[in-house]
């Protein structure tokens, strides 16, 4: 139940899935923002490079390709046009062959009138009033009315040009059918007989009749092609005038006469055999469609065209697309005479920048601007020159050199490279497209991925934080579901433990401090039983410690025994520590012998007290059974006191030593603390006891050890005996009160009564002390020689 | 092993025993902890037993029968050598450490 609360808490701002979610969709962000932005800045950069390069080779493919073409379109112009000059030349040969050999001619020509009369035998036509040939022939003869005769029949020479030129018909109709495509072959006579033979046959003169009146009244030359005889007249004179060097002359277009269609002729004129003049021509007419068509089938790009240009501009050949392009205008020649020209320049054009283009000369590529529908359209044109020829327009033959061009929209030249530079922008605009996608698609997945890792990460958190404000709400039955094994879920487990406990604790809390209350009853209960227990205990103690200075204090000498010496003046003091110590003094009479002892019970307690007394009854006991050695004394007393001890227990042992006084020697043994003898004179003398015995209560027998030393002891001598409790009593600083100390003392009260000597020495010891606790029971014992 | 209060620190290290600082303890039964820790190395089997007693401030009479019964104990064992080293220094070793040479005589009683 919590979990579905808290999965459903929104991310808020500041919380920590937002913070989550902010750093790593922020980091993502970043990161597929700048790779993103970097993927498209290389993307729009290698388009542009591409586009450049694709575009400079496509530029350079482009106009390599319109060069060529037109080259090559010019090669294919100037290859059709060489064919016609090589069958009009081989017609011009086989006539010219004829001329030169007159004999053979007339045999020749009486052969075919033998066998084809129809080519030579003409009739006479009453209205027209010309000669021609019937149908049926190869070749029309047709012979204008001023050549002949008053019989209507041809002149005899004519009859005979007639004759000879009918070698035609062997020639034409192989030539027409073979070679470059020929609309009509022919054969046309000297200015003075020109008699015009043309293969196929066709109703020529009907044609010309109806195309150019007058024309059968005007000599054939001059009607027709006026100029062009004489030219030739005067390069029969001198060959140099040719404007180009070949024979071959061609005509600028016009309407055929024949044919009715617009020709371009090619004419060979033919020499007299002596060569001085000229003999008629051969010719052979093209329609201009068949240069035309060369010229229209250009195509370059959708739109692109070629044209042929005289040089002076007049177009001949271009397809009406390309006329329209340049603005062609078409005009009828106008002069009336001869053969119908047509009028077609580029000088004429709308465009004005095709009525400036220059044909004289190669310029290679020109990227000019054309008008079309009121936008200027960028085209590319290139001209190319042909071989130069002789051309006859009207008047004197001279040099003409047709040129080709070749014109192209640049707009579809470019189309490739258009074509390009988009398929290239489409590609770099999809790699865009698919970019964007693709990191929209990751920020989507990341966004996604985000959220659900952060739910997943701070549900858990955000549970605990949820159950932790219902506990503070004083809720404590919730629980957090545990659903990962991580330190979350560690921390959800602690969690429930921690809220389990608070809940059982909360709950039974009653319960609890009536359980505690008993608890703590119990431990009063308990307390107070240790209390009375320690309080009788204490008391045992003390009663042990009251019985054990009892027996301490109830075994020592009485006041009087001491003062019952007249030979010596004995006074005592003890003092017990706070925790009874195991001091012993004592003074025992038995006779006329004195036995002093002192000693010190190791530890403190009943049991010392117990020591004590069992060393004061088996002295009391040894001296009143009148063991007068001293040696055999302490080893008879320490016997029996290590007998008690190990019975007992006891784990203590002491130091004795005795004096023993017979009224003229003091002799002393045992061990214990130094014996301080201070001399009437001030002599102060130490005497080290520990070679004198060894501790009772350790060895059974030790009277190996023991030993005795006599003391002199002289009236106003005074002896000080001392427990450790003297010598080691600390001052404040720690310092230990000293034998040196204490025989200072002893010097100084010399003087004075045994019992001065002990209260002075006290006085000054307990000043020493001060405040300073007292560890071990004090004993002083002074005798004085009275 | 080691046996301290504020007072005093007595240890043993290998077969040497120190004590160290002021002794007052109150009887035989607070000093048993002692006997025993000692008491054990003389029992280790070691040729020579060390007491360093330099360090011994001072040790009131429980503690010198302490030292009393150790001696009468390293006698029982015959061939141990128990070296006793102690101090001019402090007054009461002068005065009561000549009396383990008299327990057990073969007792190695150096006072420096």
């Amino acid at each position: 139940m919590m979990d579905e609360r808290s999965s459903k808490r929104p991310a808020r701002l500041g919380s920590f899935r937002a913070k989550f979610i902010l750093v790593v969709g922020g980091a993502v962000l970043f990161d597929l923002l700048v790779s993103g932005g970097l993927a498209l800045w290389n993307v729009q950069r290698l388009s542009r490079d591409a586009t450049l390069e694709v575009g400079q080779g496509l530029e350079a493919a482009s106009q390599e390709y319109i060069r060529t073409y037109a080259d090559s379109t010019a090669a294919q112009v100037s290859l059709l046009l060489r064919q016609v000059h090589n069958d009009v030349s081989t017609l011009a040969g086989v006539l010219q062959a004829q001329i030169d050999d007159p004999e053979r001619n007339s045999d020749v020509g009486a052969a075919i009138a033998r066998t084809s009369p129809g080519s030579v035998s003409l009739t006479y036509d009453q209205k027209a009033n010309w000669s021609q040939n019937a149908p049926g022939s190869v070749s029309v003869v047709s012979v204008w009315s001023y050549l002949l005769g008053e019989d209507h029949n041809p002149r005899p020479d004519v009859q005979t040009d007639i004759q000879t030129s009918a070698v035609l018909d062997l020639v034409a109709p192989s030539l027409l059918q073979h070679g470059a495509s020929k609309l009509q072959m022919y054969y046309i006579g000297s200015k003075e007989r020109p008699i015009f033979r043309t293969a196929p046959y066709t109703d020529q003169a009907q044609t010309f009749d109806r195309l150019y009146p007058g024309h059968n009244e005007a000599n054939f030359w001059d009607f027709f092609f006026p100029g062009l005889y004489e030219s030739w007249q005067g390069w029969a004179k001198d060959m140099k005038t040719r404007p180009v060097a070949d024979d071959i002359t061609q005509t600028a277009p016009y309407t055929d006469a024949i044919t009715g269609k617009l020709i371009v002729s090619f004419f060979q004129p033919l020499w007299t055999a002596d060569r001085k003049d000229v003999a008629g021509t051969a010719g052979a007419d093209i329609t201009l469609d068949q240069l035309a068509q060369t010229v229209e089938n250009v195509k370059v790009a959708q739109s692109g065209f070629g044209f042929l240009a005289m040089s002076d501009g007049n177009v001949v050949a271009i397809n009406s697309t390309g006329e329209k392009t340049l603005g062609l205008r078409s005009a009828s020649d106008a002069s009336g005479s001869g053969v119908t020209g047509l009028e077609r320049s580029l000088k004429g054009s709308s465009q004005p920048a095709i009525a400036k283009l220059a044909l004289d000369r190669e310029l290679g590529i020109q990227h000019l601007l054309l008008q079309q529908e009121g936008n200027e359209v960028p085209y590319i044109i290139i001209v190319k020159k042909l071989p130069a020829t002789n051309l006859w327009s009207s008047g004197p033959v001279r040099q003409e050199a047709m040129s080709l061009g070749v014109v192209v929209p640049e707009r579809e030249i470019q189309a490739s490279l258009y074509a390009a530079q988009a398929k290239i922008s489409e590609a770099t605009n999809r790699i865009v497209i698919y970019q964007i996608l693709a990191i929209l698609m990751s920020l989507l997945i990341v966004a996604i991925a985000v959220i659900a890792a952060s739910k997943r990460i701070t549900s858990g958190i955000s549970a605990l934080a949820d159950a932790a404000k219902r506990i503070q709400a004083k809720d404590y039955s919730v629980r957090v579901a545990i659903t990962s094994k991580d330190e979350v879920g560690e921390a959800g487990e602690a969690f429930n433990r921690m809220a389990e406990q608070i809940s059982y604790h909360t709950e039974n809390l009653e319960q609890l401090v009536e359980e505690r209350t008993a608890q703590i009853e119990d431990a009063k209960e308990e307390i107070s039983t240790l209390n009375a227990q320690l309080q009788r205990e204490n008391r045992r103690l003390g009663t042990e410690l009251a019985v054990a200075e009892r027996i301490q204090l109830m075994v020592l000498p009485l006041h009087q025994e001491l003062e019952e010496f007249q030979a010596l003046e004995i006074a005592a003091y003890m003092r017990p520590a706070e925790e009874v110590g195991g001091d012993y003094y004592d003074v025992l009479k038995s006779g006329n012998r004195l036995k002093i002892g002192i000693g010190d019970v190791t530890g403190h307690g009943l049991e010392s007290g117990v020591l004590m007394l069992m060393v004061q009854s088996v002295a009391r006991a040894l001296q009143e059974a009148g063991n007068t050695d001293a040696v055999k004394f302490l080893t008879d007393l320490n016997s029996a006191l290590f007998k008690n001890i190990v019975r007992t227990k006891i784990d203590k042992h002491l130091t004795l030593a005795f004096l023993d006084y017979d009224g003229k020697e003091m002799i002393l043994s045992g061990q214990h603390e130094e014996v301080v003898v201070v001399r009437a004179n001030g002599e102060v003398e130490r005497i080290d006891t520990m070679d004198l015995g060894i501790p009772i209560g350790l060895e059974a027998d030790i009277s190996a050890f023991i030993k005795t030393r006599e003391i002199s002891f002289e009236t106003g001598d005074l002896i000080l005996l001392h427990t450790d409790g003297v010598t080691e009593a600390e001052n404040d600083a720690g310092e230990l009160f000293g034998i040196e100390r204490l025989c200072r003392e002893a010097l100084r009260l010399k003087d004075q009564s045994a019992e001065k000597v002990v209260a002075g020495i006290i006085a000054t010891l307990m000043l020493f002390i001060g405040s300073q606790k007292i560890y071990d029971d004090i004993t002083l014992l002074a005798v004085r020689h009275r | 092993m080691e046996i301290s209060d504020e007072n005093f620190r007595v240890w043993a290290e290998k077969n040497e025993v120190y004590f160290d600082g002021v002794f007052r303890l109150a009887g035989p039964d607070a000093y048993a902890p002692i006997y025993s820790l000692i008491s054990g190395l003389l029992h280790e089997g070691h040729k020579q037993v060390t007491f360093n007693l330099t360090g011994l401030e001072f040790l009131n009479s429980s503690g010198i029968n302490l030292l009393a019964k150790l001696t009468i104990e390293a006698r029982k064992m015959g061939d141990l050598l128990l070296v006793v080293k102690g101090t001019s220094q402090y007054p009461w070793q002068a005065k009561s450490l000549p009396n383990l040479k008299k327990l057990h005589p073969l007792v190695d009683l150096r006072l420096a």
